[in-house]
């Protein structure tokens, strides 16, 4: 029943979310060859650093796996789903006016976080694996081909770095008692970084370069570092959050 | 035979944020009582309870519910699975529905009682299929208390269940209370700030005020204890103090002087003959007397 309750708490969240990625992963794919059409009219002659990312992001749209990456994984699904990881993190498992009536059940606090930890992250898993899964289902309606196997490498990117979202704004959500804190502090870590991420972004493995996976896409090498560290964060914000529910007063 | 204690508190403390909301409780409330948990406003009486269920930790003394400690993670977990519990907001998850929350209730106490959950949706007359959200407060009040009866817990912890309600409903779900006590072996501590509704159900009381536990024990007894002895002088009546125990309180108020005890009224009224009065008058105090008495004395 608690997977239950966890499940009515995040569902609306989920099911939002949910529904903005079927709709941008249909518009990403059915949308390309208008886009191709307008490649031409793009400014690729002149000198500089503009000039050349323009140049760079053209060249990338030219072949079907570059734009499905640089679109959906490396932009649309790139954000949404950090969005969603941190909306799905606050509410946090004992936030809400109920929480008197849930801790007066026979639950330990470890196992409710547990649940509500494992709920959000299956609903995550779903939210990033399941729309990027229509590319190769809606491709031949435009002539073109995707890779299951290299959907299934971005989407294991994307989520095992979102889960660090997720695990830091479910941390967040046990350090403070209302909703908006959390969610606040989580979206504008989001934004340092992808501000960060902008600035360097000739560094190799910046936090949402590891998350598209570029590397992959590149030379197909796999971000093992990244994933690995984002990971561990992952897992230190989760027993974080054990250990501070377990200690907190209510 | 000593009896069987259901909660200990013993020298209790508790600070949230340097402000100081128990302050050494004793407490002890035996098996098969009802004991009304009396305080005003802030007293501590919630803070209590939620120590009492590992919701909050002890700063510092000790707590035990059924032998238990309440703040070491396993053993909370036990005290729960025989508690069943009401807070005073009676806040529950409004996306569900009340057959929904008795549902999910139940998956957690393997010993739910059926029974008198289909008895308290009949006479409680609790809408199964309305969300607990569109549910008024008084509704709301009796389906958080079915929550905790139909535990088959051995302790209810009950804060303020009749807050806010009118007195008609406050009245039924004190005899729903009674009558649900009478047909197990179910203890009862229940906080309240009403004086009469302790009055009305409860075998025994615990006075707290500010963190303290000022008072305790059966009703009965305290009512038997406690006298107010009344003196009456010719002229003022004498600045004099008492060697007696038992003396609570005096007070001098033109030829009258009042005495306030606790116990020993006997040897009290032998003490004030010796003063000479015209007359000397003793008699029971109310529950309110007492409280308000204890509550005055530590101002």
């Amino acid at each position: 029943m608690l997977w239950y309750n966890a499940w009515l708490e995040t569902r609306w969240r989920f099911l939002i979310g949910l529904a903005l990625l079927l709709c941008s992963v249909v518009a990403t794919v059915l949308l390309y060859p208008q886009l191709l059409k307008l490649i031409p009219l793009a400014p690729t002659n002149g000198s500089g650093e503009l000039a050349q990312k323009i140049r760079e992001s053209v060249e990338l749209l030219r072949q079907y796996r570059g734009y499905v990456w640089s679109k959906w994984f490396g932009d649309n699904l790139l954000k949404m789903a950090t969005l969603f990881a941190i909306l799905l993190g606050t509410g946090g498992v004992l936030s809400g006016r109920a929480a008197m009536f849930t801790l007066s059940m026979p639950i330990s606090r470890s196992r409710l976080l547990g649940i509500r930890a494992a709920t959000g992250l299956a609903e995550l898993f779903i939210l990033v694996f399941i729309p990027s899964l229509f590319i190769p289902l809606l491709s031949p309606a435009i002539r073109q081909s995707y890779g299951v196997g290299t959907v299934l490498i971005h989407s294991a990117c994307v989520f095992v770095v979102a889960a660090a979202f997720f695990g830091m704004t479910l941390l967040l959500s046990t350090i403070f008692s209302d909703v908006w804190r959390p969610l606040l502090i989580a979206l504008a870590i989001a934004v340092v970084i992808g501000i960060h991420d902008e600035i360097f972004y000739r560094q190799p493995y910046t936090v949402f370069r590891v998350m598209s996976g570029e590397s992959y896409f590149r030379g197909g090498q796999m971000p093992w570092g990244g994933l690995l560290l984002s990971a561990i964060v992952s897992a230190v914000m989760y027993y974080g959050a054990v250990a501070k529910l377990a200690r907190r007063d209510f | 035979m000593a009896e069987r204690l259901i909660v200990e508190a013993a020298d209790l403390r508790k600070t949230y944020d340097g402000v100081e909301a128990l302050r050494g409780l004793n407490l002890q409330v035996p098996a098969g009582s009802i004991c009304g948990f009396l305080g005003r406003n802030g007293a501590g009486k919630t803070t209590t309870i939620k120590i009492l269920l590992g919701m909050a930790r002890p700063t510092s003394g000790i707590a035990r519910v059924f032998g238990l400690a309440p703040d070491s993670p396993k053993t909370s977990v036990e005290i729960r699975r025989r508690t069943g519990f009401v807070s005073e907001e009676k806040e529950l998850y409004g996306y569900m529905t009340v057959e929904e929350l008795i549902r999910f209730t139940a998956a957690f106490f393997p010993q739910w009682r059926a029974d008198l959950q289909q008895r308290y949706l009949r006479n409680f007359d609790l809408p199964p299929n309305r969300k607990a959200k569109l549910l008024s407060r008084g509704m709301r009040t009796k389906l958080a208390l079915l929550l905790a009866l139909c535990r088959g817990a051995e302790l209810l912890l009950l804060d303020e269940p009749t807050s806010g309600l009118d007195p008609a409903m406050a009245d039924e779900i004190l005899q729903v209370l009674v009558a649900h006590v009478a047909d197990g072996e179910t203890t009862v501590f229940f906080s309240s700030h009403q004086i009469a509704e302790i009055e009305q159900i409860a075998d025994r009381v615990a006075i707290i005020d500010r963190g303290r536990a000022v008072l305790s024990g059966a009703l009965d007894e305290l009512r038997a204890n406690f006298r107010r002895i009344q003196l009456v002088f010719d002229g003022d009546a004498p600045k004099t103090s008492f060697r007696s125990a038992g003396v609570e309180r005096v007070q001098r108020s033109g030829r009258v002087l009042t005495v306030f005890s606790s116990k020993g009224a006997e040897q009290i009224i032998e003490e004030a003959r010796a003063m000479n009065p015209v007359s000397v008058d003793a008699g029971p105090v109310s529950l309110k007397e007492i409280f308000l008495e204890t509550v005055t004395a530590e101002e």
